[in-house]
């Protein structure tokens, strides 16, 4: 952060915060995170301070919505960074930001995947993912910025979506279209809407040795089926090589289980893997407008060239679950 | 020397990728190694691409897209096996031979 911005930022915090260091953290190809060391009257504190890169997708939540789910998910008892501070005044850094505490732990997946013991072992940490998603899916906070699940089976919600980023698209996409129309014709009613989550996957969430230490990156929540954050969770495109079904972390039906017993609700497991279908063409739809900034020239990135390389093993992924 | 005996683009892609995994990446840590993977890993789909003959697009594909939208080719097998070799074909460049 230059200068004129960490001055600002300086003179915006509130009176007995000071602070010691900032770094950009690595990752992150749509939001910035800057890791701040703080002192508060005196007291050092680990901060985060989160705010959009230079080129923001269309269909990512502003800073202050997800501030607002941040908060909802802490007071609901989800695991996640504690949110202090919000700035909706674009003069102090530039953009809209918000501060939240620092946890420690690993996010990273491919790490996370291939460890036997991060998260308590890969049993406990499926059972503690699923015991997340059902505190998320009982959150009810009115959140007016979302807006309500139309009166229709959410498969048409969702296809519906996709079509529209995919008619914006640079070219032509059959796989996706094919695997669209799919969902289109097995859609399931309208059943139990609740806060769906909407990209909990591994990397998007942190461990320790011990168990969860914060479930990360809201920008996408809204109303939706539970069964669409079951089915992102599993999505093959989410388990990093791994062979494990669940995140590329432990087995499907200790996720079924304990998200039955911690939720009250049954899981259909048809549905969920419908829901990974559906994944994998979300998946798709955002890597091809993560590539269309580098190809256009807006953010010249190789990890986005790299995103857009993706997109084939996506479709491939798609035609083998709807032929 | 005749032109013939340079090196061609997929070799040289490889020596070069061979050169940053084996003896630039070992003594790199963070954010440059994580970085200098990316670039091994464009390196290695360049090469892929450079030595496979250009993959059309799928004719008429637009077309295609409507029809499918429109639910008039919902039971097409053949189609379908076109999209599965397509998708598979783009694949084997893009994808680290995972498939």
């Amino acid at each position: 952060m230059d200068e004129p911005r960490r001055t600002g930022l300086a003179a915006w915090l509130p009176d007995g915060v000071s602070i010691i260091a900032m770094s950009l953290m690595s990752g992150g190809a749509i939001q910035q995170n800057w890791k701040m060391d703080v002192l508060v009257d005196g007291t050092p504190e680990a901060w985060v301070l989160r705010t959009d890169s230079t080129a923001t997708l269309t269909h990512s939540r502003p800073r202050e919505e997800e501030f607002a789910l941040l908060t909802a998910a802490h007071a609901a008892g989800v695991t996640v960074p504690q949110p202090l501070m919000l700035c909706t005044d674009k003069s102090v850094i530039g953009t809209v930001f918000f501060i939240m505490r620092r946890v420690e732990g690993i996010a990273a997946a491919h790490r996370i995947v291939r460890s036997e013991t991060l998260g308590g072992g890969r049993v406990a940490l499926v059972q503690k993912l699923a015991a997340e998603l059902a505190r998320i899916h009982a959150i009810n906070t009115p959140l007016p910025f979302l807006k309500p699940h139309p009166d229709q089976p959410p498969g048409h919600r969702f296809v519906a979506e996709m079509r529209g980023h995919l008619d914006h698209g640079r070219r032509p996409r059959p796989m996706l279209e094919w695997g669209l129309r799919h969902l289109e014709r097995h859609a399931a009613p309208r059943g139990e809407i609740v806060l769906c989550h909407n990209d909990f996957r591994t990397g998007n969430y942190m461990v320790d040795e011990h168990g969860i230490t914060g479930v990360l990156d809201w920008e996408f929540s809204g109303w939706g089926d539970p069964h669409e954050d079951l089915g992102w969770l599993c999505a093959r495109c989410w388990r990093f090589g791994s062979d494990q079904e669940v995140g590329g972390v432990g087995p499907r039906a200790v996720l079924y289980a304990a998200y039955e017993q911690a939720s009250g609700r049954s899981v259909n497991d048809a549905l969920v893997r419908y829901w990974e279908i559906a994944a994998t063409i979300r998946w798709a739809v955002i890597a091809i407008s993560q590539a269309e900034r580098h190809i256009s020239g807006t953010e010249r990135s190789l990890e986005l060239a790299l995103t857009g390389h993706i997109v084939p093993e996506l479709e491939l992924d798609v035609m083998r679950a709807t032929t | 020397m005749s032109a013939m005996e340079l090196p061609e683009a997929a070799d040289l892609l490889a020596i070069a990728r061979t050169t940053l995994l084996d003896e630039i990446i070992p003594a790199l840590t963070g954010d440059a190694r994580f970085k200098a993977l990316m670039v091994a890993n464009a390196m290695a789909i360049a090469g892929r691409a450079a030595q496979t003959d250009p993959i059309d697009d799928i004719p008429n594909a637009s077309l295609i897209c409507a029809n499918v939208r429109a639910g008039k080719l919902d039971d097409d097998q053949d189609l379908a096996n076109k999209l599965l070799a397509h998708a598979e074909a783009r694949c084997r460049i893009s994808s680290r031979g995972k498939k």
